[in-house]
């Protein structure tokens, strides 16, 4: 595989281009051309496809596509390009196993198949905005959950009475701070080993990043960073120094990138090709071992509705197919939390991905914008679908896709907001309150009703 | 061929994106048709078509983009044109828009910027990574009427409170419209920081520029 120095000289040495140049004289007819090329179509009655072709030209698609157009560098205003024979042998390079935390806790991540009957990485936790007076008890409640095998602290953007922003010094003791509520919020749930894999979800800044991750404040090699593009197929030298500082003491890093539908990559079917494309540029650029993808809707800023569920469908098949990494995906429902509405949403988008092949994580609600919005009752319902529903199949899920849209389509537009954790939990014993209980329950009996199965 | 075929036509070459062909029409018809009537009856009904397929969804940002270089294609022809007759083109509104100071996201911020532009406002674009101060510098310079600040982070959305705030130091607070937007923003955060308005999506900001604007006296 291309080295990580190599990566750095061509971040320097690569052609000279704007980033207006890149977006619209290189990215987008490129993007054109192969979703012509490949005839990749979206079938709006199909949102979860069961079509190996299909997956396959997708595959090719984003091979064309990222050996043209490679990574932009955002401060050098360079462009990082790799041959297609290049690509290829990183492919076949990448690790298709990663391993996270420690002792008892350790757990390994594997790159799965469409329709397998292996159980999916069930990764639970939230990155969501929420407040540090409730920090400290998201992270117990969700160690808590014992079919979790790894876990996202929530951001906080606070330090006592100072508010975080980007690149201030209160971001790195923000930072540092959660660092440490997340281990001791996971000692207290007793798996003190358990692997937090989005670091540094309270920082934005490469400089924040690297000063919290110092291991005196708990952070370990067996945790997971998240290295974040620009989108579409960009990086900056903040992201490159996050790079650079943990490949050196040899963490795992992660990509997680977050495909805009609607934007660069055009509809359904370029932002699918441009998905799976992210995968070359995590394996070679972000130096990932791991892989989070998030494609979200331009306009509804969720990814639950046909065209969301077709991009993260066949995108997960063309890498689970073709790349075998481990790979996850994170939806957004328009739905608040602890409402029906997130519910069905939810399990819409876990169908989508557990059949596709690939690890699920916990479908944030009200599109991860409300602060307190993530509850713990969202990674139960996680881990308990990923467990029921194994063995389930690209068909069965498109089936029962179908019909959970029919109850849920028509509130995307105006959403229910829901309650937020305060709302909804009693805060120190951590337990839902009665009226989300019965929600719950209400919501889990319908969903059996459809033919979901919980574990 | 009549005006109103030619209008039509042009009408059709920019709603297709076809920057050349939309040029070669301008440039022929504008020897029977005067500059402001193939703007306002060729150039703008296309844009707000272009504007509707965007904001449902029929068609996404490279077909807007496009269309978008068309507009400006013409544009360029025609300017010269105006300014030799003594008209003027006249713009509902100036706007300075940029993305906050450590925020490098851009792809909302270029489609509101693209969206403004084409429903009539005079769109200054800082880029990305603006300070408030940059902003603020800006507006004053070019006399606007609305700042538009974009963030995407949890941790980046606090810049635009701070252009509010700079304002405020400033004394300038009353002359400007403060619109806020970006993924993590919400209208509970405009509010709290005192914007005057927030859009959700990027049709959403250009339709509350408008309003904010009208009600204000302008546009």
């Amino acid at each position: 595989m291309v080295s990580f120095p190599e990566i750095l000289e061509r971040a320097t040495r690569g052609p000279i281009m704007s980033s207006k140049d890149f977006d619209i004289k290189v990215f987008i007819p490129k993007v054109r051309e192969v979703v012509e090329k490949y005839k990749i179509r979206y079938d709006p009655g199909t949102p979860c496809p069961a079509d190996d072709d299909l997956a396959d030209r997708i595959y090719q698609a984003a091979l064309d596509l990222y050996a043209d157009v490679g990574t932009y560098v955002i401060d050098t205003e360079r462009v990082i390009q790799f041959s297609r024979e290049e690509i290829e042998d990183a492919v076949y390079e990448a690790p298709k196993e990663a391993y996270f935390g420690e002792g008892p806790d350790r757990c390994v991540f594997k790159g799965r198949k469409a329709d397998d009957s292996e159980i999916p990485h069930c990764h639970v936790g939230s990155g969501t905005d929420t407040t540090e007076d409730v920090a400290l008890k998201m992270v117990e409640a969700y160690g808590r959950i014992s079919k979790a095998k790894t876990v996202s602290i929530p951001s906080v953007t606070s330090f006592g009475p100072l508010k975080s922003s980007a690149g201030s010094p209160v971001e790195t003791l923000a930072g540092i701070s959660m660092m440490r509520t997340g281990r001791e919020g996971l000692r207290r749930a007793g798996r003190p080993g358990m692997g937090i894999i989005n670091h540094m979800s309270s920082c934005a800044q490469g400089v924040s990043t690297i000063a919290a991750s110092n291991p005196q404040f708990g952070a370990r090699q067996s945790d997971g960073w998240l290295i974040a593009p620009h989108a579409e197929l960009k990086i900056d030298h903040s992201s490159l120094n996050q790079v650079a500082y943990l490949t050196s003491w040899g963490a795992n890093l992660g990509q997680e990138a977050g495909p805009i539908m609607g934007g660069y990559a055009g509809g359904p079917e370029g932002t699918a090709v441009v998905t799976t494309a992210y995968c070359f540029h995590g394996i070679l650029v972000a130096r990932a071992i791991y892989h989070l993808t998030y494609p979200v809707h331009m306009n509804y800023v969720c990814s639950t509705t046909p065209d969301m569920l077709y991009v993260v469908s066949t995108s997960s098949q063309a890498v689970s197919r073709n790349v075998g990494v481990p790979y996850y995906a994170l939806g957004y429902a328009a739905a608040g939390s602890a409402t029906k509405q997130y519910f069905y949403e939810a399990a819409a988008y876990l169908l989508a991905i557990q059949s596709s092949g690939i690890g699920i994580e916990d479908v944030h609600p009200n599109k991860a914008v409300v602060t307190n919005g993530a509850l713990p009752i969202d990674s139960e319902f996680t881990c308990s679908f990923g467990h029921g529903m194994v063995g389930i199949t690209r068909k069965e899920a498109d089936q029962i896709i179908k019909r959970l849209m029919e109850t849920y389509l028509s509130g995307i537009k105006n959403p229910p907001r829901g309650r937020i954790l305060t709302e909804c939990y009693d805060i120190l014993t951590m337990r839902p309150d009665d009226e989300l209980r019965r929600t719950y329950d209400e919501a889990i009996r319908e969903l059996r009703g459809l033919g979901i199965r919980f574990k | 061929m009549t005006g109103d075929d030619t209008l039509k036509e042009i009408e059709e070459a920019i709603v297709r994106g076809n920057k050349e062909r939309s040029a070669q029409l301008v440039e022929e018809s504008l020897s029977r048709v005067d500059p402001l009537s193939i703007i306002q009856g060729g150039m703008m009904p296309a844009m707000e078509k272009i504007g509707d397929r965007f904001s449902c969804g029929e068609i996404y940002l490279p077909e807007l983009l496009m269309a978008a270089e068309a507009w400006d294609g013409a544009m360029k022809l025609l300017k010269p044109k105006m300014l030799e007759a003594g008209e003027s083109i006249g713009n509902i509104g100036t706007v300075v828009i940029g993305t906050v100071q450590t925020d490098v996201h851009e792809i909302g911020k270029n489609i509101v910027a693209t969206l403004l532009s084409t429903a009539g406002f005079e769109v200054h674009d800082l880029g990305v990574d603006i300070s408030a101060s940059k902003f603020i510098g800006k507006a004053e310079e070019v006399d606007a009427d609305i700042i538009a600040a974009s963030a995407i982070m949890t941790t980046t959305m606090t810049y635009q409170r701070d252009i509010l705030e700079h304002l405020m130091a400033s004394g300038l607070r009353d002359k400007y419209i403060v619109l806020v937007g970006g993924g993590v923003v919400n209208q509970k955060w405009a509010d709290e920081i005192g914007a005057d308005g927030y859009g959700e999506t990027a049709v959403e900001g250009v339709r509350v520029a408008k309003e904010l604007l009208s009600r204000r006296g302008g546009g």
